[in-house]
């Protein structure tokens, strides 16, 4: 198995909407995806990220750049590859008048996967005795699930969850989140592209964060926290207003923060105590701040909306005659 | 053949196909008994019935006057070499009232089997649109593709479910229409000439194979336009409003390209239609303004036009992005 299951090079897409407007979707966009462990895929809506999921199974066509799964240049060889990969992008997509059973037992054929694998996908998402009903009759939540063992039929290496969570209960979150953690720890690769922040630092190893078609960052979940916002800290002062002013002259980067200072810039921390005590000034408080995923995200992406605005994930506008 | 056999299952499984075949078979059994039923033999009570009918009608002033006027002068009502004795014909029969045939299977070939396959003809093209509407409306054509990805086997796999699938609603039920006529000619003593039997034969066949290419150009166009309604009214507008722009055209022979004449043409063996301009010869006021498309000329016009969906449907599946 090649080091990195996903990677794109260069990849971009661009259309013209039926205005005449011209958009670019991905902006020449590298990503890399390691073998094994759970990767975040991280945007605001509009970044690109289902976009760049279509492209990588061959949904829709690359403008320019390359793409590769499991080593393998795709969509050329994606015949090859695909029956490694499960994938659930944007909604659940079955027939409404099917049961979920048959939904299933129609993919698998059509895959050359053994039908007893539908019972055991089914029974792996808690579907097992609801799987006679039609799909229309579903619950968001169980179609969710249906969507989720659809992708577990071909026992992939590779599973590519486009908001895997969306209409789940607190229960099924926590359940789809221990699978998806489970699958991760047992070798398969997945590639999680969530909303959901929180969720994506407790079950990713890894993230890609993209903004309007770009890499914004990548890397360990860890080490993105800990190289941002690990040389800020929060004082406690009682004269904050002169405090500030040191701190400034003595090279640091001061913003206030309901009557405490956060104070950023190079040095430690028992420097920033000598430095007050030098002025006759004490610190009542001297905490390092920490970052989160979700701070590290809204910084980068410039705090674009992170709730639903449009159903595609269309990208930035860049030109045309609207 | 993996495909084939999956895309004939989510055929079959499709209730809203159901419910057309279904459709289709009932239209097709009302067709077979209605026609069954106007050529039924002439029964002892029929024409009793009828005496009875034509005796009342016969007691009826206005017919009695009439009568007594040609007794008196016959060859003014019934011409030179009448009698007195031939104005009895100029009273309502018993036959008069007895007027359906016997069935004629030659004849029904013309009339009650054109019924039916125009009927499978427009059922089946709703069938071969919505089969593939269907996958584009619920978006499960894209989970397909994650299964199967080579776009080309995938479109050719539903085509041949249709292909398959028209097919064999044609022969049966076009066969059930043509079983019941032979059986019933048969129980009525009625025969049928060897030479009307292939005719039978043959626009049958062609009948099938329209159907067929009907489901299959109704599914490329749908496979092309990525909706059911959208398809269904592009049809229609051919269909009616394309016949009605073509004939309203100013130039000479344009029945020639026309739909109907072609498929006439292509079911019948060739095709006679009425073309106002058609130009008599030379020294001839009048004449029989007559034109003729050719079986020939039916099947590349029909053929171009299935072939044109097609390859216009097939690589446009294989390229654009599916949603």
């Amino acid at each position: 198995m090649s080091e990195t299951v996903i990677e794109t090079i260069g990849l971009r897409k661009e259309f013209r909407t039926r205005r005449g407007r011209h958009i670019v979707a991905v902006h020449d966009l590298d990503l890399a995806v390691p073998a094994g462990g759970v990767h975040g895929f991280l945007g605001p809506n509009g970044s690109g990220k289902t976009t760049t999921i279509r492209m990588l199974l061959g949904l829709a066509r690359a403008s320019k750049g390359q793409m590769r799964l499991f080593g393998r240049p795709v969509p050329e060889h994606l015949p090859e590859v695909i029956g490694r990969i499960g994938a659930v992008v944007e909604q659940p997509k079955f027939v409404p008048t099917f049961t979920g059973r048959k939904n299933l037992t129609l993919l698998a054929r059509t895959g050359g996967v053994p039908s007893t694998r539908v019972d055991a996908a089914l029974a792996q998402v808690g579907l097992t005795g609801l799987d006679k009903e039609r799909f229309r009759g579903y619950s968001l939540g169980m179609k969710q699930r249906l969507a989720i063992a659809a992708t577990l039929l071909k026992n992939p290496d590779l599973l590519i969850l486009d908001e895997p969570t969306n209409g789940l209960d607190p229960a099924g979150i926590r359940d789809i989140r221990d699978m998806i953690r489970g699958l991760g720890e047992s070798g398969v690769t997945v590639l999680l592209s969530s909303h959901i922040l929180a969720e994506v630092q407790q079950v990713c190893d890894s993230v890609s964060i993209i903004g309007n078609g770009r890499l914004l960052a990548a890397g360990k979940v860890d080490e993105l926290v800990s190289g941002h916002g690990g040389g800020t800290t929060r004082v406690g002062i009682s004269d904050p207003g002169a405090a500030a002013d040191h701190l400034v002259r003595a090279g640091y980067s001061v913003t206030r923060d309901n009557g405490h200072l956060l104070v950023d810039g190079p040095g430690r921390a028992d420097q920033i105590t000598r430095i007050l005590a030098a002025k006759e000034l004490y610190v009542h408080e001297l905490t390092p701040v920490r970052a989160d995923l979700e701070s590290i995200f809204l910084e980068l992406t410039k705090g674009e909306a992170l709730q639903a605005s449009t159903p595609s994930d269309a990208g930035t506008t860049t030109g045309g005659a609207a | 053949m993996r495909l084939l056999l999956v895309e004939l299952t989510r055929f079959r499984s499709r209730r809203a196909i159901v419910l057309v075949l279904v459709a289709a078979a009932l239209l097709t059994t009302l067709v077979t008994a209605t026609t069954l039923w106007d050529t039924r033999p002439v029964s002892a009570a029929d024409r009793a019935a009828a005496e009875a009918t034509a005796a009342r009608e016969a007691a009826d002033p206005m017919f009695q006057n009439d009568f007594r006027q040609c007794q008196e002068s016959p060859q003014d009502f019934l011409g030179p070499a009448a009698t007195a004795e031939d104005c009895e014909q100029i009273l309502p029969q018993a036959e008069w009232y007895l007027d359906r045939g016997a069935l004629d299977l030659a004849a029904q070939n013309d009339s009650a089997a054109t019924a039916v396959t125009v009927t499978l003809v427009a059922l089946l093209l709703v069938v071969g649109t919505t089969f593939a509407g269907a996958d584009w409306a619920t978006g499960s054509l894209s989970n397909q593709l994650l299964f199967e990805p080579r776009r080309g086997r995938i479109w050719l796999a539903k085509a041949g479910a249709v292909l398959v699938a028209a097919t064999v609603a044609a022969v049966v039920l076009l066969g059930g229409f043509w079983l019941a006529m032979f059986l019933a000619a048969d129980a009525r003593g009625i025969t049928t000439p060897g030479e009307a039997i292939t005719d039978i034969a043959w626009t049958s066949a062609r009948a099938v194979a329209l159907v067929a290419g009907a489901a299959v150009g109704a599914y490329a166009l749908t496979m092309l336009l990525r909706h059911t309604v959208g398809t269904l009214a592009t049809l229609f507008a051919y269909v009616v409003g394309g016949e009605i722009l073509l004939l309203s055209l100013p130039f000479d022979g344009v029945g020639r390209w026309s739909l109907s004449n072609n498929v006439f043409a292509w079911l019948y063996d060739g095709y006679e239609y009425y073309d106002p301009t058609v130009s008599c010869p030379a020294g001839e006021e009048f004449c029989e303004q007559v034109a003729r498309v050719t079986l020939e000329q039916g099947t590349w016009f029909l053929g171009a036009l299935v072939l044109l969906v097609v390859v216009l449907s097939l690589p446009s599946f294989r390229r654009r992005d599916v949603p």
